[in-house]
């Protein structure tokens, strides 16, 4: 599906930031609404149904997590959220309560435009597809098979669920409690987030080439982990 | 009770006296009239020398007369009478009498002189011990308790210290009693605030205010006054001596020095931060100006440059003036960056967000961040085969190793390599980070964790002496530390050493944590 020309909302106070993303996304042909405060966003939100939103979380207004909850109480609109480098706790925060992706300000445009693809096409293609592509690794999700290069990759059952939902989320960045939570269950204990990393790092070193710099499984520093797909 | 007491230690030597003329009279009158007379009234000067030299004049003169009148009565005829028949005793009488008076007198004053002597010394070793003991006090707290105890003691009398505050006004500081609450009211101050200004000693025993009960010294050395002290004489006024006003005297003469040196050692404190916060004000200044104004000058110029001649340039020309302005902007990132980092690390305002980290991530990220600027440095990596998970903060970590890894890419020539290496023993991980770069003196590798400090080497290179700051500080948050040393055969190697807790069995996953059957599929 073409994704150009979705409607894109931005809620942002910074007017050099808004003018900055508006001329940029318009040049990408995406049509760009804009809020100054936390309130005008929500209300536009629901008005102009946008198919993304670019939210910052420092507003003057009302909190950025709080304009967050109040769109998610109704809709699932892709969420993507821009945050200053010393607030590394709200973006946990915010993608625990369902942003779907972050920003680090500040941040290249070209990166920002990735990301926004990257949340349109997960919409775009709701229904898991069953065979997944990534370059020469192929995971066949309903025959649980996971090939490498042509070769099968043998995987056990927690790492074959870890790549699933890494691999289905690819390009997103999920956070270490979404893969708790899926994996081993609501009752999980934090104090085995540990293992999690155990488990990363054994399917890196049955998918990746140098597992000191993974190309396929990266790890987004005290947040989670993001699959890249190698196109 | 107390009243008798008092009364027996008064007039105990009159009874002694007494009873030993008794005893004298009744030894030699059985068996006087063998003695000569002359020899009997000899006798009878040893009660008179003894009282001389044990309890003074007065004493010693009651038992000259006493010991005359038993001397005529019982053995100058008429017996048992006062009248004397020979008048040529009286003159015997009055020999007698001015030899007591004059031995009574000198025994006295020898032993009013001992009595003197003594208290001398005990007076001058309590200001021996008191100024010694100051000598070693620095706190002007614990000074003027010192000062309180041993003046309140050796007076016997409640005391009170007045310092000047920071606007020099008059404000009581220390009281010998804290449940006395003399010194406290407006009069006291008002006495003690002028004994301050008028640089004299007021108050009882004084030309100045005579009629108060308080007497109030100031404390001063050569030209300077540090305060009074008061002394509460209510009700006590008349035993005071002029031994106790000297020696008052003097503890205040000692009090005031060792404010003096208290006051001078903290001003000498204050001058020493002052200049160090002012030559770190310089530092900051000059570095962070310089690292500021420098990315500026490039973007504003690049910029200004493609909005005026846009036409002029080729699109290569106005891409490498946009590059420019990114790596322009970027780096004025990296210093808003650190300078935070370093606020926030000095304040104290960071918490930890203490996770278990895997190792080889921690090195993946940071190889992942440094390798848009690490050009063709080759990048080698040695870890072991499991290596241990530590327990920390996850962002700082990184951070802390991409500013190693960066500053040994920034020191060294392009196509060296850079040897990152990971080890661990019984208590501890390891972490070192190798360049093949200039290298350092020896002994600046101390120095380059201090906060703005730039090696001499390295002076051509651009940067803020903040980076290994930070990574020290991270390293002390983490329990760790962090040091440097030359690399053999050139270079440097920084290395990070951080506790870990239960390694062993971190790499194990307990059974009950599996997923079903978790073996390979």
């Amino acid at each position: 599906m073409n994704e150009n020309g979705a409607r894109i909302l931005i809620i942002d106070d910074e007017p050099q930031i808004r003018k900055l993303l508006k001329v940029t996304l318009k040049a990408h042909q995406y049509a760009v609404q804009e809020a100054a405060t936390g309130e005008d966003g929500v209300l536009q939100a629901s008005l102009v149904r946008p198919e993304l939103i670019v939210l910052d979380l420092g507003l003057p207004d009302i909190s950025g997590m709080e304009v967050l909850a109040r769109i998610r109480d109704w809709s699932n609109v892709p969420i993507i959220v821009l945050t200053a480098k010393d607030r590394e706790e709200d973006k946990i925060v915010a993608l625990d309560s369902g942003a779907d992706d972050y920003m680090t300000k500040p941040f290249s445009m070209g990166e920002l435009v990735a990301r926004i693809r990257v949340a349109l096409r997960h919409v775009a293609t709701s229904a898991i597809e069953p065979i997944l592509q990534f370059g020469n690794l192929t995971i066949d999700l309903a025959q649980r098979i996971v090939e490498l290069n042509g070769e099968r990759v043998k995987l056990t059952p927690t790492e074959y669920d870890l790549l699933k939902i890494l691999s289905s989320n690819s390009g997103k960045v999920v956070t270490q409690r979404q893969l708790l939570q899926q994996v081993w269950g609501s009752n999980h204990s934090e104090s085995e987030s540990h293992y999690l990393r155990i488990y990363i790092g054994h399917l890196r070193k049955k998918l990746e080439e140098d597992s000191t710099q993974p190309k396929l499984i990266v790890t987004e520093p005290g947040i989670g982990y993001r699959f890249r797909s190698r196109d | 009770m107390r009243m008798l007491q008092s009364m027996w230690s008064k007039w105990k030597a009159y009874v002694y006296i007494s009873l030993l003329i008794i005893l004298i009279t009744a030894l030699f009158s059985q068996f006087g009239n063998e003695f000569d007379r002359v020899n009997v009234a000899l006798v009878f000067l040893c009660p008179v020398l003894l009282s001389a030299v044990n309890w003074g004049i007065r004493p010693s003169f009651y038992s000259a007369v006493v010991g005359l009148l038993a001397f005529d009565i019982f053995f100058v005829p008429p017996y048992l009478n006062i009248t004397v028949a020979d008048l040529r005793y009286l003159i015997s009488f009055g020999v007698y009498l001015s030899v007591a008076a004059l031995t009574a007198s000198l025994a006295a004053r020898l032993k009013q002189q001992l009595h003197i002597a003594k208290q001398r010394e005990i007076n001058t070793t309590a200001l021996y011990e008191l100024s010694r003991q100051m000598s070693a006090i620095v706190d002007i707290h614990s000074l003027l308790n010192n000062v309180s105890k041993h003046v309140s003691q050796s007076m016997g009398l409640e005391i009170a210290i007045y310092l000047p505050d920071d606007r020099n006004h008059l404000v009581l500081t220390h009281r010998s009693d804290v449940h006395s609450d003399w010194g406290q009211s407006e009069s006291e101050k008002v006495v003690a605030k002028l004994a301050f200004e008028y640089g004299d000693t007021v108050g009882y025993g004084t030309r100045t205010l005579r009629d108060t009960p308080g007497h109030y010294m100031p404390l001063r050395t050569e030209g300077r006054i540090y305060g009074v002290l008061a002394l509460n004489l209510k009700g006590n006024q008349s035993k005071i001596v002029s031994e106790q006003w000297r020696m008052l005297e003097a503890l205040g003469g000692l009090a005031a020095s060792a404010i003096a040196r208290a006051k001078l050692a903290e001003e000498a404190k204050i001058a020493h931060l002052t200049a160090e916060s002012e030559r770190m004000r310089t530092a900051i200044l000059d570095s962070v100006s310089h690292e500021l104004r420098t990315p500026l000058a490039a973007i504003i110029g690049s910029a200004t440059g493609l909005i005026e001649g846009e036409r002029l340039f080729s699109s290569e020309d106005r891409m490498e003036l946009l590059i420019t302005i990114r790596d322009g902007a970027l780096r004025m990132n990296r210093l808003v960056v650190n300078l935070l980092s370093m606020v926030q690390l000095e304040s104290g305002m960071l918490r930890l967000r203490n996770h278990w980290c895997d190792v080889e991530d921690l090195i993946g990220v940071t190889l992942s961040q440094v390798k848009d600027f690490q050009q063709h440095r080759k990048m080698h990596v040695v870890i072991p085969d499991t290596p241990p998970m530590v327990l920390g903060d996850e962002v700082l970590l990184e951070q802390m190793l991409v500013n190693i890894v960066s500053n040994a890419i920034k020191y060294s020539p392009d196509y060296s390599e850079i040897t990152i290496k990971v080890s661990t023993d019984r208590h501890c991980l390891l972490f070192s980070v190798s360049d093949q770069g200039l290298g350092l003196a020896d002994e600046e590798y101390e120095k380059i964790f201090d906060k703005f400090y730039r090696a001499a080497a390295t002076k051509q290179v651009t940067g803020t002496g903040l980076g290994l700051a930070i990574c020290k500080g991270i390293a002390e948050l983490h329990k760790g530390s962090i040091s440097g040393k030359r690399n053999e055969p050139q270079g440097t190697v920084i290395t990070v050493t951080l506790p870990v807790t239960r390694q062993d069995d971190m790499r194990e996953i307990p059974q009950a944590s599996r997923t079903g059957d978790d073996n390979d599929e």
